[in-house]
């Protein structure tokens, strides 16, 4: 059965994961509205009302769509992103800096977000192919060449944060997909190398060190272990000598570029109001619609990029766990359904997009604290905007779709 | 893929593993926040203690070609209120210290844009007294406090005031379109040199932390400035004007309307740029009194409109080099063609008219003589196509691409033109008068000295620019300001002929003999554009020596009558002075410096000085 008219199993559908979606989407109602319910912003929350409710269309949608329809539309999916973004790139307008926009009425769209679950089918259907081998040069470059070609329109727009998202989806599925875990290391170190070379000599030592040390416990071989820490070695001075021998204006640039709204009105004050509002919080938080921060409104945009400080405001650390579980429990069941599915196309998307969610979850969270420069993420199903919304509910009705008609294929 | 370790269990461990790790980092990121540092962010949230001051960078410096400051800048004080912590009883006291309008207090703390928490400009130009007894009240004013801007310092003796433009508060609907570097109440360049270098000159602004009490009061640096940012001090600008003959231009055009555009032909290089009359920009720094603005507002001679590069006139017959040169290089004439000149053409039952009969007449002689019949039939052979293409490669009807803040392109008009303006009821007749620079064509005095310029070095089109070097003052870096230049299809041949036709308009029997300079072989166009009902605007464009030029300049006198006697001897007297260093009328004069030189040299009796 191809593509028969669309049966439903009641049975079959995964209620703990929609359970915990509707969870966040009414956490980042609560949250929008806390955040803008007191001044003429309100019209944020309608506008996301709507949003939801167009989600909600959209997962239905997904879900009853035929059994290998993503299979067959996945490379359709891709090319159709690809135009998109091509299309964005000469005709979009530009918001905050950022030229990845298609303006629909008062509403804007960017074909960036929905790039990504295209990117993630055409990966998943690439690497499920029989004749890929993990082991082949050549596969992996095609692989590569699958997302870089949106990756680097994306960059174009410029949208560094959004680009870093491809990467963290390829090294996930292509993990999932067997690739040796040398590979991966290999793949993984000169980057890290290269950020710590920035931020510390001791660091950066310290990691190709370890990496070095790793290899050699899986390839058990001093030889190529020591070139690799050589090659590491001389990866990491030289960014740092490249860095350092920068004037401050091309540094400046490069700031700029990774976040073009980072302009330091934005970025510095925003982490620290985030924090504050934060860390005010306490363990249980100081009351729907009493946190000051929020309600005084010190953290600009708070409802897109920040909205995690309100809960963790107004609920506390109870508040900010129970979201950050929630999210633990979804990716639980991301991996535990790519396991589980026999169909390897469907098993691999499952992985992609969980990776997807997560990696928006770290970073977004991981920059209201804080921790991670302010690369401008949004939240899955909590931040204002269509956008990521839609595309996160696309993801999951994915998800939910391959559960549902993981039998149809044996 | 026959891949064992595909999708295996061992594999779902580790992500799985990797997935709640990552999640852990952010749990225990949570507990430090909220649990170790929780007292002093609650005590931060509950006093709204902290504040985000800027620092506002040290806008660049303006030197001329010798390197003299022509703009610097002077500290100025700034009143600053924070609207949170404002306490809106204490307005009465605040107006009678600062003597602000309420009204401009409440306007500036409701406008769009301004956040609670960050100081708020209100008034610019604070005395001394005021800031003492702000100091003496500080208990009874919360919120309120003040800043250090700078306030440009014009030091020369040149006005130079179209040029260089100015700085003023920035308005809402440049605040939309320049986007989020810029703060309701902040400075921004407008017009000129200011406004085209702005991003250049503002340097980057810097953000200071800090805690503040109840009454907004700096306590201390927020976690010791580790989240400061420090202000980058602007680029400094060197200017390529030759100072001594802007300062002569602008005296030269004192109780005038018009321009002068003085150009280095070998590179583009804004030499002058008078515009007449213009007004004093030391009256623009700070705060502008409102009779002085209100009085060059109203002022019929419109004092603050810049006719260098944004007033367009008929060009009259100094566009006849253009006709000539299309002309020349499309191969509809040589040399020696000769087209008759009876003194009139007729053409659709029109009769355009010429100053005398020229007889059988080549084009050297037609340039010569001004002759307008020659260019009537040469431009009806010429046609609209090429007219539009030689306009385009000489910047005639499109931006020379200058570095100030706004210019006009002019028109140079095409059939199409003509048809959106009037339907089918235009002839061809309005192209015949376009051959002699009347009718809809209009040029800024800028496009023709650029266009000379490209006449008298050989062929090459430089964009004009006013600006030789940026100085970045944290490296001392020089970057030059390039010229983009563009070499134009002309032969050598053609610019010969040309440049033979403008040097007989001065050295000849031509029309423009006032602008002879001794010592020195000039060569140049007289031009009269019609203005009905008003009189005639004078044109004289031309440049020196004539082998190897230095200096290009291009003059227009509204209302001025002929070119020949009134824009023409103000060229020759800016020519000598770039070339010679003296004044004109060397001759010891009674009167002060405030007389017009050029009036002494003017031939005919009957010239009139002023409009």
């Amino acid at each position: 059965m191809a593509f028969g008219m669309p049966v439903l199993d009641p049975k079959k559908i995964d209620w703990l994961l929609l359970a915990t979606v509707f969870l966040l989407i009414a956490s980042g109602l609560l949250s929008i509205f806390s955040a803008t319910h007191n001044a003429e912003i309100f019209i944020k929350f309608q506008k996301q009302v709507f949003w939801v409710i167009l989600g909600g269309l959209l997962l239905v949608l997904t879900v009853l769509a035929p059994p290998r329809f993503y299979h067959y539309a996945a490379y359709l999916a891709y090319a159709a992103s690809v135009a998109l973004l091509l299309l964005v790139f000469l005709f979009g307008k530009s918001i905050a800096g950022n030229a990845g926009w298609f303006g629909i009425g008062g509403y804007g769209i960017q074909p960036s977000e929905f790039a990504k679950v295209a990117t993630i089918l055409a990966l998943a259907r690439f690497l499920s192919d029989s004749t890929t081998s993990m082991s082949s040069f050549r596969d992996l470059s095609k692989a590569v060449g699958i997302v870089a070609l949106p990756w680097s329109l994306i960059l174009l727009q410029p949208d560094f944060g959004t680009g870093l998202v491809y990467w963290a989806i390829f090294l996930a599925m292509i993990f999932w997909a067997g690739a040796e875990m040398v590979l991966l290391l290999t793949l993984l170190s000169p980057v890290i190398i290269a950020v710590l070379s920035v931020i510390g000599l001791w660091y950066f030592l310290l990691a190709a060190l370890l990496v070095s040390i790793l290899f050699y416990v899986m390839k058990r071989n001093l030889g190529i272990a020591l070139m690799f820490l050589a090659l590491n070695l001389s990866i990491g001075f030289g960014v740092q000598y490249l860095y350092s021998h920068l004037p401050e204006y091309q540094k400046n640039r490069i700031a700029v570029f990774i976040d073009p709204a980072a302009a330091p009105l934005s970025a510095g004050w925003n982490v620290i109001q985030s924090k504050v509002a934060i860390g005010a919080g306490g363990l249980t938080g100081r009351g729907y619609l009493q946190g000051s921060q929020t309600q005084l409104r010190f953290v600009p945009e708070q409802w897109t990029d920040f909205i995690f400080c309100v809960p963790a405001e107004e609920f506390g650390f109870i508040g900010g766990v129970s979201i950050l579980l929630l999210f633990a429990l979804l990716f639980l069941r991301g991996v535990r359904i790519a396991r589980g599915l026999e169909f390897r196309f469907s098993s691999l998307t499952a992985i992609g997009i969980t990776a997807m969610l997560l990696f928006h979850v770290f970073v977004n969270v991981g920059m209201t604290l804080g921790l991670i420069p302010v690369i401008g993420i949004p939240l899955p199903f909590m931040s204002y905007g269509g956008s990521f919304f839609l595309t996160s509910m696309l993801a999951v009705g994915i998800l939910l779709h391959s559960w549902v008609s993981r039998d149809s294929f044996s | 893929m026959q891949n064992a370790s595909f999708a295996s269990r061992k594999r779902a461990y580790i992500l799985g593993a990797v997935f709640i790790g990552l999640l852990v980092v952010l749990i225990v990121r949570l507990y430090e926040l909220q649990f170790v540092q929780y007292n002093s962010f609650r005590s931060q949230a509950e006093s709204n203690s902290i504040r985000q001051i800027s620092k506002d960078p040290l806008r660049g410096l303006i030197y001329d070609r010798d390197g003299n400051l022509v703009v610097g800048n002077n500290p100025s004080y700034t009143l600053t209120v924070t609207p949170f912590e404002f306490d809106w009883h204490s307005l009465p006291l605040l107006k009678r210290i600062f003597d602000i309008d309420t009204n401009v207090v409440r306007y500036r703390l409701s406008r769009e844009g301004i956040s609670s928490f960050r100081p708020v400009k209100i008034a610019r130009d604070i005395t001394f007294s005021q800031l003492s007894m702000l100091e003496e009240y500080r208990t009874l004013l919360p919120g309120v406090n003040y800043t250090i801007e700078s306030r440009r310092d014009y030091k020369s003796t040149a006005h130079m005031a179209h040029l260089l433009g100015y700085t003023k508060e920035i308005s809402p609907n440049l605040l939309k379109t320049l986007g989020d570097y810029y703060q309701p109440g902040d400075l921004v360049g407008f017009n000129g040199i200011e406004a085209y270098y702005e991003e250049v000159l503002r340097g980057k602004k810097g953000y200071g932390y800090f805690a503040v009490d109840a009454r907004g009061k700096v306590i201390e640096s927020f976690e010791h400035g580790r989240s400061d940012v420090s202000a980058e001090e602007g680029s400094d600008l060197i200017l390529s004007l030759d100072m001594d003959l802007q300062l002569y231009g602008e005296r030269l055009m004192r109780g005038r309307r018009g321009a002068i555009v003085a150009l280095d032909p070998r590179n583009g290089e804004v030499l002058a740029f008078v515009s007449s009359p213009d007004y004093n920009l030391t009256d623009f720094s700070g705060r502008i009194p409102v009779d002085v603005w209100n009085t060059l507002r109203d002022d019929p001679a419109s004092p603050l409109f810049n006719r260098c590069s944004m007033a367009a006139y008929p060009p009259g017959s100094t566009f006849k080099m253009l006709v000539a040169a299309a002309a020349l290089q499309e191969d509809i004439i040589d040399e020696n063609t000769r087209i008759s000149c009876p003194g009139s053409y007729l053409l659709a039952g029109q009769e355009f008219g010429c100053h005398g009969a020229h007889g059988d007449i080549s084009v050297v002689a037609a340039l010569e003589h001004s002759c307008n019949v020659f260019f009537y039939k040469l431009i009806f052979k010429l046609g609209f196509a090429n007219l539009q293409k030689w306009g385009r490669l000489f910047h005639i009807g499109s931006p020379t691409g200058i570095d100030i803040g706004s210019e006009n392109p002019g028109i140079l008009p095409s059939e199409a033109y003509y048809d959106k303006r009037y339907g089918s009821r235009w002839n061809i007749g309005y192209l015949v008068n376009l051959g002699i620079g009347q009718g809809e064509i209009n040029t800024t005095p800028l496009q023709m000295a650029a266009f000379t310029a490209a006449l008298a070095n050989g062929g090459t089109y430089y964009r004009p620019h006013a600006v030789r070097e940026v100085k970045d003052r944290a490296t001392g870096e020089k970057r030059p300001v390039g010229n983009r230049p563009e070499r134009l299809p002309l032969s050598p041949s053609v610019i010969s002929v040309i440049q033979r036709g403008m040097y007989r308009v001065v050295n000849g029997s031509g029309t423009g003999y006032a602008a002879r300079v001794g010592g020195t072989r000039v060569a140049g166009k007289t031009g009269t554009a019609e203005n009905p009902p008003n009189p005639d605007h004078a044109w004289f464009v031309g440049y020196a020596p004539f082998e190897d030029p230095r200096i290009v300049v291009s003059v227009i006198v509204e209302n001025g009558g002929f070119g020949g006697t009134i824009a023409a001897p103000i060229a020759g007297a800016m020519i000598r002075r770039y070339l010679f260093g003296t004044w004109v009328p060397e001759q010891p004069r009674g009167g002060s410096t405030e007389t017009e030189p050029v009036v002494v040299e003017t031939p005919p009796a009957n010239a009139p000085v002023e409009d």
